[in-house]
């Protein structure tokens, strides 16, 4: 290997998501649907990276290839230059509607994947507060789901994915289903998780907003087929304000791009 | 599932509130107030004066009065007879009305036992593979709809008219309830949990079926399970009234004779049972399934 060629090879490796050619296609007997195509770009580590898109754009299923719940059609997605095969504990998941377990408690929720990895009891109890304090709800160790709001179940949902460290958090329109005031607040939560606990986030999102209040890049995709339009870097202080004139010109950039 | 001391609270008041509410909505059907559980005994005495004046004017045999049958029911349960432990051939004093009973639990508790975890772990397995489902699903669409009596002649030429017998009835019962709830148990859980739990590591179908599948599909099992219990009793007296001792066996032998006082304190036999069973079943099911609203 030249010089040359170990020095792209590691600026690959210094990415810690690249998504590379990407393309999925689904065939049916009656049609074939161009989900994906071509898709390229990376995530730096411990960058927050929103992807957002009109509806029918893809990014469920550019999620879905990423978390290794599908397989692509062409390319492949390198975490920490390998690549996916399946979904694992290095990819943390969060879900729009939560994907709690109703008949464990939100402790046990969160246990779940050190259960899984074979973690000592008192190892586990002890990560397991540590990120139920993280996300605030201490007090709640012991309820189930069900007795929880929208925005308390979403926060077990990070809790429990942040358990097991993994590399990437990928999150699929977390916030999608709660209103708008908890998802102001969860937002400021998650900005200071990230920054407290150094994660590489992936957050795919319809909401332009969001991905502008969020993100340090914005991967802007178009549909048919679903492809990369822009990335558009956030250059923004935090904590950052919906009325400043400057994060007004963003969102109306990408809005643009997407041509609502 | 964690039942600990320190949960908060509402695990405890819900079966708190269960219990009463089981005892009484069996009995009379709702559990709102103290008018109602009035208006249920206003009922029931109703209910026994028509049922009495009724029997006074057909008279005799037709239709015995209450009195009659509670007459006859306190007959049977203090009639002196020898039970024979089966297996060990001791004699043992009793009367009869619990050895009826206990002859009827020889064959419906193995029935419903055997029937009910072949059921749910075939419907388990049907609904978790792709594959056995395709290749299973003709057959279970052609056996399912056979009325478990309809084995009677098979029953009894591999079995005999006995508890085995009988215990066939029952348990092919049992199987087809737990199977479907099974089935469909496992067949509606939830994609997302699935995909959350191999995200969090679980990589291989038995732990998938054991930490997410059964716990999920629990409710829809119990109900099985429940139905089962009930729907079991009624077959255990269809069963019966080919000549399998038990309390089914009684209630057709005493009409026989004529004695429709004793036939009746049977029938009423199975309704206690029954509701005696039911309402147990129904706490463990509380319990099992605490962390449900």
């Amino acid at each position: 290997m030249s010089t040359e060629e170990q020095g792209v090879q590691n600026a690959q490796n210094a990415q810690k998501v690249h998504v590379d050619g990407l393309g999925k296609r689904y065939e049916s007997d009656r049609q074939t649907v161009q989900a994906l195509q071509d898709v390229n770009f990376g995530v730096d580590d411990g960058e927050f990276v929103c992807i957002v898109g009109p509806s029918g754009c893809g990014k469920t299923t550019l999620f879905r290839l990423i978390a290794g719940l599908e397989d692509p059609t062409t390319g492949a997605v390198r975490l920490d230059g390998t690549p996916v095969e399946g979904p694992g504990t290095d990819r943390g998941m969060v879900f729009q509607e939560y994907g709690l377990f109703p008949w464990r408690t939100v402790r046990e929720n969160v246990s779940f994947g050190l259960e899984e990895q074979g973690v000592e009891k008192a190892e586990r109890g002890r990560r397991t507060s540590e990120m139920l304090e993280l996300v605030g709800l201490d007090e709640f160790a012991d309820a189930y789901p069900r007795e929880l709001s929208g925005g308390m179940k979403q926060r077990v949902g990070i809790a429990r994915a942040l358990a097991v460290d993994p590399e990437l958090l990928l999150m699929d329109e977390p916030f999608g289903a709660v209103d708008a005031q908890t998802r102001d607040m969860l937002h400021e939560e998650l900005l200071s998780i990230w920054s407290e606990t150094e994660k590489t986030v992936l957050f795919v999102t319809h909401d332009v907003e969001e991905a502008v209040t969020l993100s340090d890049r914005v991967v802007v995709m178009a549909a048919d087929p679903g492809r990369v339009r822009e990335v558009v870097d956030v250059d923004l202080a935090r904590p950052r304000e919906r009325t400043d004139a400057e994060f007004a010109e963003y969102v109306e950039h990408i809005r643009g791009l997407i041509g609502e | 599932m964690s039942k600990e001391s320190g949960t908060v609270g509402v695990a405890g008041v819900s079966v708190g509130a269960g219990d009463e509410e089981s005892l009484r909505s069996r009995l009379f059907g709702d559990e709102s107030g103290l008018r109602n559980v009035g208006l249920g005994l206003l009922g029931t005495v109703a209910f026994l004066l028509v049922w009495h004046l009724g029997a006074l004017a057909v008279g005799g045999i037709l239709l015995p009065t209450p009195l009659a049958v509670a007459q006859a029911f306190l007959t049977e349960l203090t009639a002196p007879v020898t039970f024979v432990l089966p297996v060990l051939g001791t004699e043992i004093p009793a009367t009869r009305l619990p050895v009826k009973l206990v002859e009827s639990l020889y064959h419906y508790i193995p029935g419903l036992l055997i029937g009910s975890v072949l059921g749910i772990a075939s419907g388990v397995a049907m609904g978790w593979s792709g594959s056995l489902d395709a290749a299973l699903t003709p057959v279970t669409r052609v056996l399912r709809p056979i009325p478990p009596l309809a084995w009677i002649a098979f029953a009894i030429i591999w079995l005999g008219v006995n508890h085995n017998g009988a215990a066939f009835i029952v348990g092919i019962g049992a199987f087809w309830i737990n199977f479907y709830n099974a089935y469909s148990g496992v067949e509606g859980v939830p994609t997302d949990l699935k995909e959350v739990a191999a995200s969090l590591g679980v990589d291989d179908d038995l732990t998938m079926i054991r930490k997410v599948v059964l716990p999920a599909a629990s409710p829809s099992i119990m109900t099985g399970i429940r139905t089962s219990i009930g729907q079991c009793w009624m077959i255990v007296v269809a069963a019966e009234l080919f000549g399998a001792p038990g309390v089914g066996f009684q209630i057709i032998n005493a009409a026989q004779n004529l004695s429709m006082d004793v036939s009746v304190a049977y029938m009423l036999v199975i309704s206690a049972v029954f509701l005696v069973s039911d309402g147990v079943f129904r706490r463990v099911e509380q319990n099992v399934l605490e962390w449900r609203a």
